[in-house]
């Protein structure tokens, strides 16, 4: 099978995924307890005034006409306006999608870099004290819930060594010239960032460390011994290298996890982003607002196992049989 | 003096249960040019034999004393990472066992043989890869097919690769361990006859490491025997197969068909080899040998030589044997 039949398989199931979600963010939200309603219709309007207001927000057609409606919308990248806000859902995600990425992008790439440094360390000194010691702490974080490490970092940098802002994505107000503001958001991204970072650094660690092991264990791990290779290459260019492949499957794996967990970060550090803006729009009974969010952050994920798939391709030559030019 | 001289070589790997004496007290030399073969039942310590001389102990393996000397130098005393740089691969080279995993998947068969080469000389890029891609028009197989990925290739060719890696840092010494007992036979023979061919255009000297007797015979010089970390018979290859003189030589040879010869029963050797963390008192063969006698419950025999062509047998009843007597039989 060529690399291309394998692409377009691929963003066959993506769509198809699309489709699915995009069916039950429907229906999802107006199967939860509670009626949107109530919290922009007044009881004290006149009948014709609450049968103009659903008019409006689109809440007067029977369920199927509202998903068809909603269906052609979602294509024109129409989500509907807010119940709370009454502007465009779509705005609004505008405004909080790059403090969304910048949050996400920085706590991503150093989970990854540390995770991976880390494992490949303690692979390269099983046993010792050290391995037992970074793999275990790995361990702790991975395995505690995330909001509590968070909550107890806000609670020591915030109050006990108040050195680093415990909320909002820059001060009130930002302070002047570029650099300043830029420092500023920096100051502001450490808490959540790094608390990210501390929570999901250990499982990828532990994940690399192993297959690392297994890899040491194989054969041409000793090839390479044997033909004089300085220990560090044989770590980096042949154990680390052939197990690349499911390393990368399961960061990009884990992208959908880190993406979804931006609402509770975000909620917790007060992040102006697209997961505390769901998480308002649930409490809220904001429908349009809620589909919209949570449409977006589902598209992440299936964009995220998209790149999955596409990365393993290239990382894996045996995945690319049939292009490398043998029979 | 011999290009290697290995002398009272000891390897125990530490276990929980205490030491497992892998290798213990092997002496040998090898010739310039010339092959030595190594047999024995699987465990009796032949491959950690040749990962000890490389230095590639797992963690929990440990030289306990001897020395192997290369043109006169103790490798054995060299630190570890002078010994990295000056004699894996471009000194002692191996070729191993499992041709299907020896390569590493992610990587093109070439650039694998280009690292070898560019690990040790001074050469540039494009010298390494004319070099590689010499070495695999050297073993058979089509240059051109150096960016292509092991996946891509047959066992026997794999294992040809394989070979030319080994080739490339014109050793002195190869080290093959169990080279093509993944192989069917029609392509072992073709492996073993590349090998050959190179081997005496080279002038390499050669450790051949099998359970199959049949490959000694075909390549090598002497034949070492082993037996629970011990050598117990060594000698020329005609000497030994004509006439094996240790008890359990002299199993080893019957157990193998000779289609030459008058047919006859093959023989299987009653019993199984010692645990070598406990190895017997005395000679570790004597719990499965017809002779055995006090003497060889009490004292470890040394390896003495017999007759001439340095033939040397380790057993308490070499007169006996010497006289031709056939233990196996009945």
């Amino acid at each position: 099978m060529g690399f291309s039949r394998y692409l377009l398989r691929r963003l066959g199931y993506a769509l198809i995924v699309l489709f699915v979600i995009m069916s039950f963010n429907f229906a999802i939200f107006r199967l939860m307890p509670g009626d949107a309603t109530k919290m922009i219709i007044d009881p004290m309007f006149t009948p014709e005034a609450i049968a103009e207001l659903k008019r409006q927000f689109g809440l007067d057609d029977p369920p199927l006409v509202q998903y068809f409606k909603y269906v052609g919308n979602l294509f024109k990248f129409d989500l509907g306006l807010s119940f709370s806000t009454r502007r465009p859902v779509v705005n609004e995600l505008k405004e909080r999608l790059p403090n969304t990425m910048m949050l996400f992008l920085t706590s991503f790439t150093f989970t990854t870099i540390i995770g991976i440094s880390v494992g490949v360390f303690t692979a390269s000194r099983r046993g010792t004290f050290s391995d037992n010691f970074v793999t275990g702490a790995g361990l702790f974080t991975y395995a505690v819930p995330t909001f509590w490490i968070q909550l107890l970092l806000l609670m020591l940098f915030g109050y006990y060594i108040p050195i680093l802002p415990i909320h909002g994505t820059m001060s009130a107000p930002p302070p002047d010239g570029f650099l300043l503001q830029f420092l500023d958001r920096i100051h502001h991204l450490i808490l959540p960032a790094g608390s990210n970072v501390i929570v999901a650094f250990g499982s990828w660690a532990l994940y690399t460390r192993n297959t690392m092991l297994e890899a040491l264990g194989q054969d041409y791990i000793v090839t390479a011994r044997a033909k004089g290779l300085p220990e560090n290459t044989v770590l980096r260019h042949h154990a680390l290298r052939s197990v690349l492949p499911p390393i990368v499957t399961l960061i990009f794996g884990a992208l959908p996890g880190m993406v979804s967990g931006a609402v509770i970060t975000e909620t917790i550090f007060s992040w102006h982003g697209v997961g505390k803006y769901l998480m308002d729009a649930v409490m809220q009974q904001d429908y349009p607002a809620a589909q919209g969010a949570f449409y977006l952050i589902a598209l992440a994920v299936v964009i995220c196992n998209l790149a999955a798939d596409i990365v393993y391709g290239i990382v894996d030559p045996r995945i690319r049989v049939g292009e490398g030019g043998a029979k | 003096m011999a290009l290697l001289e290995v002398r009272d070589l000891k390897m125990y790997y530490k276990t929980l249960r205490g030491h497992v004496k892998a290798v213990d007290s092997v002496s040998f030399d090898i010739e310039r040019g010339k092959a030595l073969g190594i047999a024995g039942e699987s465990g009796c310590g032949k491959t950690s034999m040749a990962v000890t001389v490389l230095r590639l102990l797992p963690s929990n393996g440990k030289i306990h004393g001897g020395s192997v000397k290369l043109d006169g130098v103790d490798i054995v005393k060299l630190d570890d990472e002078e010994f990295r740089k000056s004699i894996r691969w471009k000194k002692i080279s191996m070729v191993f066992q499992g041709a299907m995993n020896a390569l590493n998947p992610v990587h093109r068969v070439g650039d694998q043989i280009v690292e070898a080469i560019l690990a040790h000389e001074d050469v540039s890029h494009q010298e390494a890869v004319t070099r590689a891609e010499e070495l695999l028009d050297m073993v058979g197989i089509n240059p051109k097919r150096y960016k292509e990925y092991p996946h891509e290739f047959s066992g026997g060719m794999k294992q040809r690769v394989v070979i030319a890696m080994a080739l490339a840092c014109n050793p002195d010494v190869i080290i093959a361990d169990e080279p093509t007992t993944a192989l069917d036979v029609m392509v072992q023979s073709q492996v073993l006859k590349a090998m050959e061919d190179l081997r005496k255009r080279l002038d390499l000297s050669m450790i051949l490491i099998t359970h199959d007797l049949s490959v000694i015979a075909q390549t090598c010089d002497n034949i070492a025997i082993m037996y629970a970390g011990k050598i117990v018979e060594y000698g020329n290859v005609i000497d030994v197969f004509d006439h094996p003189t240790h008890p359990y030589g002299m199993g080893l040879v019957k157990s193998f068909p000779n289609i030459k010869a008058e047919r006859t029963r093959v023989r299987s050797l009653p019993g199984f080899p010692p645990n070598l963390l406990a190895p017997p008192k005395g000679c570790r063969f004597h719990p499965r040998c017809p002779l055995a006698g006090d003497i060889c419950m009490e004292e470890e025999p040394e390896l003495i030589e017999i007759g001439s062509n340095s033939h040397k047998v380790a057993c308490h009843k070499v007169d006996m044997l010497e006289r031709g007597v056939d233990i196996w039989e009945q």
